[in-house]
């Protein structure tokens, strides 16, 4: 038996609304694999819905007969997820997305809640720069570990 | 789920691709996969419920025979959703063959009640729950099992 501490999982799949759940389920059940736990992975599939989305409706641009590629990493502390796009349109917004208060005033566009939404569910989300001249926009998620600490007694 | 054409399938033809590592557990994921696009396909519960046996025992065969708990290889499934049809292949990187022999006996029941390994049903079940089953050698040389389940409306 050869064993790693890295476990890595491929998904592939067609670049249209609907086959997001697919990976999303399966993901999910990588995540329970290695122990996470309900309410992480509550905030895991609804992030990598948001980010799934995103990758098909303005990365892709909803074209037919592209793909959406996932790589999730699993390294005994922490589970990371890129999710990429074949870059029909670069959409990455630079800096920190708006938040709800400046969406309310007028200040930024009512959309884009989902960017924010992700920042609030993951430990870590952003773009990647695109290092390997494919000009996709990849998307990458992080949940660290969570290290159990005690209430002190009082 | 629109069914229109694209690039490099058969027409009204979508393809998932998964590559799990050779980790007894993660069976489960394609198990979940699966199990989520019959689904959404219209399949009924129990049909379900048989793809997903299904899916375990040929990724558990692909993670302990073929690959040898190997985890650096990894266990490629590929869900082929067609009109009327879910196609699932699973396919392994190793380099020993199933014996042929193994592939299409009939385990006795109690023969195998006298034995203290249970095991050895896997592809039985296999046959007795997919429509369609076709063991072959893959591409790149591993094992591949190709199931095909059919959607009765």
């Amino acid at each position: 038996m050869t064993t790693t501490r890295q476990h890595i999982i491929e998904i592939s799949f067609p670049s249209e609304f609907g086959y997001e759940v697919i990976a999303r389920e399966a993901i999910a059940t990588f995540a329970r694999c290695v122990g996470f736990d309900r309410d992480r992975i509550d905030d895991l599939k609804t992030a990598v819905s948001e980010a799934c989305i995103n990758a098909i409706e303005h990365g892709n641009k909803k074209v037919h007969g592209l793909t959406i590629d996932i790589v999730g990493v699993y390294d005994g502390n922490m589970l990371q997820i890129d999710i990429a796009d074949q870059g029909i349109q670069q959409y990455q917004v630079a800096g920190a997305p708006a938040t709800i208060e400046e969406k309310i005033a007028g200040k930024a566009p009512a959309r884009g809640m989902g960017l924010l939404l992700m920042t609030q569910l993951a430990d870590e989300a952003h773009f990647l720069p695109d290092t390997n001249g494919t000009r996709g926009n990849r998307f990458r998620l992080i949940w660290r570990e969570r290290v159990e600490t005690l209430e002190p007694e009082h | 789920m629109s069914n229109e054409e694209t690039a490099g399938s058969k027409p009204s033809e979508k393809v998932i691709e998964l590559r799990l590592p050779s980790r007894l557990g993660y069976e489960r994921v394609a198990m979940d996969a699966a199990s989520s696009l019959a689904r959404r396909m219209g399949f009924e519960g129990d049909r379900i419920a048989a793809l997903k046996t299904a899916v375990s025992e040929a990724v558990t065969n692909a993670i302990e025979h073929g690959n040898q708990h190997n985890e650096t290889m990894k266990v490629v499934v590929l869900l082929t959703v067609r009109d009327d049809e879910l196609i699932v292949s699973v396919t392994d990187q190793g380099s020993k063959s199933i014996d042929e022999a193994y592939v299409s006996r009939v385990p006795n029941i109690s023969e195998a009640m006298q034995k203290d390994d249970k095991g050895g049903w896997g592809i039985w079940l296999i046959r007795e729950l997919m429509d369609e089953v076709e063991f072959t050698k893959a591409p790149g040389g591993g094992n591949q099992v190709r199931m095909v389940i059919h959607l009765e409306r």
